[in-house]
């Protein structure tokens, strides 16, 4: 669905099903340089369940106009503010790495709401090298061309999708392209520039999951794991695959967080 | 394209990776119709397009979509579809974006079967094309009106060998938001890649280079992901509600993959020209040795021209390599590799020197397809076009000592010692 929001045309995909905000809500986050197409298979997966589905492109990001929040924090608001603003009563959020630093500093302001926190290729902190950020800055469409090569395991590299006929690359590098050139510097110096996760972790109260990937390049593994043991109480799966968890292991992910989600209530 | 892995090992390897439970090399034929479900909820959520997998092998099908996955990897684009045959692909795209009303600008130098599809079959259905010289980047400009869907043409045309300046098209479609398809058959992404200039979706034989040995019919579509359809008034059955899956917008839901989405969820639906598993092994047993034959392919294509250029009993030589050519300067700059196997040539003695010369041949194939690994004649003068004068067939861009040549990957020799056969028999007509 599309709303004015912050005087902004904001996209929300809703996965083929309307919003109904008295129900519990899925709101996934999508990451640096990303949009709600990264949820492609998770988005309707959890409509179609029952679940009312939030996907929302962040400004500058996919169908959203508006200018690009500027850090972590300034993201986490523009959540909160957009959550509020839908009037939701109980929100389970879904991070994919940035959206999992937008999750930590949604916590510390939507508090009330929130029912539990879902961690998908994430850590407490996302540094960025000095090389791939100039390159955002240069050229945001080389800087997604590598984020995409970069942020796939092998499936990538030779193809190899359970989606019959899609690429992963050729797919991933589109979707990044979606977004307006100056989305990715914001999303990537949000990230290298968030110092606060350490903190941001230890204060979750709500029962949180993470998914992390064995190959991950842009949010390492050990990076992952050092994250899960600052968070109270976490269930922790690893999935064989890069990054781009989502749709690199959408089945398996979708089954880990459905059986997590039917264990909260 | 992937940045890891070059052309040629993308060719052997992409969409498939040996399974655990076999650890079978090649991509396995799975000859089956259906796939049992492991509970409704996952039958549900296939049919719902909730995540991806196979439900019917109309639809989809584990061997034909290693295919389309390694055809997406060599063409750099978002997504594929592999289908019955070429023609198959041409009108699975045609119906997804065009309806009762639209207009398309297309090529006047094409296969025939896509002319005829554009010229006499879509009419039919409120589907109009005009046709326009497709080395005039401004006729196609001039063309285009505010219902055109699409832009067609086929990078190097049937059997003419015209070639289209890709990029210059590109940049007009792309100022007036229209998606440039094109017909890629004779290139083969080996050759070039038509979304690197800026097209937008390909479409091909797969029964000619990629396949390349003259045993399967087949067809693929695949997508850049590079165009935005999100103009609800312009592509309303892509970007708003779908009558499938409940109103489905594919370019909501789906983003760079919203035309493969909607043709599998229409016409592969609906219309239904699925290729068959076996033919889709078959064709990836072909592009595993793409880059190698195409290389031959193009090496044998430059000896065969130079012999007949020079050769007395030849009139005319045309291939896009040859500086005599009018698009040789095109060709040169988008087909650097050069631009594909097919040479037309025209026999002194007119249209009985070219039958004389098609029935002495002993190694070259007479028949009506190209892009074998074999080498290929036809005679249009007394095969296809026989029925038509010579004023006709002048009038379609053809002459009638014209033969066309699909050069295959013989000893290049042994081919020209073939065609002396040939010469000789219209050497004795002649006297
Ligand atoms: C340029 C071109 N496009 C499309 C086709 C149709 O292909 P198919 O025979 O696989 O339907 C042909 C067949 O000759 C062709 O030459």
């Amino acid at each position: 669905m599309i709303i004015t929001f912050k005087g902004a045309k904001t996209y929300i995909g809703t996965g083929g099903k309307s919003l109904v905000n008295t129900k519990r809500t899925l709101c996934f986050l999508h990451g640096s340089g990303q949009n709600h197409l990264s949820f492609i298979q998770q988005a309707r997966f959890f409509a179609y369940k029952g679940y009312s589905v939030i996907v929302p492109d962040m400004p500058a990001h996919g169908f959203s106009d508006g200018n690009p929040c500027k850090s972590i924090k300034e993201n986490a608001e523009w959540i909160n503010d957009l959550l509020v603003e839908l009037n939701l009563k109980e929100v389970v959020v879904i991070g994919h790495s940035q959206g999992c630093l937008v999750a930590l500093e949604l916590n510390r302001i939507f508090k009330s709401f929130l029912k539990s926190v879902i961690f998908v290729a994430g850590s407490n902190k996302i540094p960025v090298n000095q090389f791939l950020l100039d390159l955002s800055k240069d050229n945001p469409q080389k800087a997604s061309k590598m984020m995409v090569t970069w942020g796939h395991g092998i499936d990538g590299d030779l193809s190899i999708n359970k989606w019959p006929g899609h690429s992963h690359y050729g797919e991933g590098n589109n979707i990044m392209c979606m977004n307006k050139p100056t989305a990715l510097k914001h999303d990537l110096n949000s990230c290298n520039d968030y110092l606060d996760g350490i903190d941001a972790s230890k204060k979750i109260e709500v029962p949180t999951l993470a998914v992390l990937a064995k190959n991950d390049q842009m949010t390492p593994l050990k990076s992952g794991l050092k994250f899960v043991e600052l968070l109270k109480n976490c269930e922790t799966h690893i999935l064989d695959c890069g990054h781009f968890l989502p749709s690199e292991r959408p089945m398996e992910l979708n089954s880990i967080i459905n059986s997590f989600l039917l264990k909260l209530e | 394209m992937s940045e890891n892995y070059k052309f040629d090992t993308l060719s052997l390897h992409a969409g498939h990776i040996p399974d655990k439970e076999t650890g079978s090399r090649a991509v396995p034929i799975y000859q089956t119709t259906s796939y049992v479900f492991n509970s409704t909820e996952e039958a549900a959520s296939l049919y719902n397009m909730e995540v991806g997998g196979h439900l019917y092998t109309r639809i989809s099908n584990p061997t034909v979509a290693a295919l389309e996955q390694r055809l997406a990897a060599l063409e750099g684009g978002a997504s594929a579809l592999a289908c019955s045959s070429g023609m198959a692909a041409m009108h699975l795209v045609v119906s997804a974006i065009c309806s009762n009303g639209d207009h398309i600008v297309a090529s006047s130098k094409m296969y025939g079967a896509n002319i005829n599809l554009l010229q006499h079959t879509m009419p039919r259905f409120g589907v109009k094309t005009d046709f326009v010289n497709p080395n005039d980047p401004d006729a196609i400009e001039r063309a285009i009106k505010p219902n055109t869907k699409l832009v067609f043409g086929e990078v190097i045309g049937n059997p003419g060998l015209d070639i289209m300046d890709v990029p210059e098209i590109a940049k007009i479609c792309n100022s007036k938001n229209i998606p440039l398809v094109l017909d890629a058959t004779f290139n083969t992404p080996y050759l070039m890649q038509p979304f690197k200039h800026g097209a937008n979706i390909v479409v091909h034989s797969l029964t000619k280079w990629l396949g390349g040995h003259g045993i399967a019919i087949g067809g693929a579509i695949v997508n850049g992901g590079n165009f935005d359809w999100g103009d609800k008034d312009k592509f309303p059955t892509i970007s708003g509600p779908h009558f499938a899956l409940g109103g489905i917008s594919f370019w909501e839901e789906f983003g760079p993959s919203a035309l493969i989405a909607k043709i599998r969820a229409e016409g592969m639906y609906n219309f239904g020209p699925s290729l068959s598993p076996t033919n889709a092994f078959h064709l990836m047993q072909g592009i595993e040795t793409l880059p190698l034959r195409m290389k031959k392919h193009i090496e044998n294509t430059h000896s065969i021209s130079d012999f007949l250029v020079n050769h007395e009993m030849v009139e005319w030589v045309k291939h896009p390599d040859l500086e005599t050519h009018p698009d040789h300067q095109v060709a040169k700059r988008i087909l650097p590799k050069g631009s594909g196997s097919i040479v037309a040539f025209g026999i002194k003695g007119g249209r009985e020197a070219g039958k004389a010369f098609i029935e002495s041949v002993q190694l070259a194939s007479h028949l009506a397809n190209v892009g074998d690994a074999k080498t290929l004649l036809i005679h249009p003068g007394s095969t296809t076009h026989s029925h038509l004068s010579s004023e006709a067939m002048k009038e379609g861009g053809l002459t009638d000592d014209m033969i066309r040549l699909s050069v295959g990957l013989e000893d290049i020799d042994d081919i020209k010692k073939d065609f002396e056969k040939g010469f000789k028999a219209v050497k004795k007509l002649n006297k």
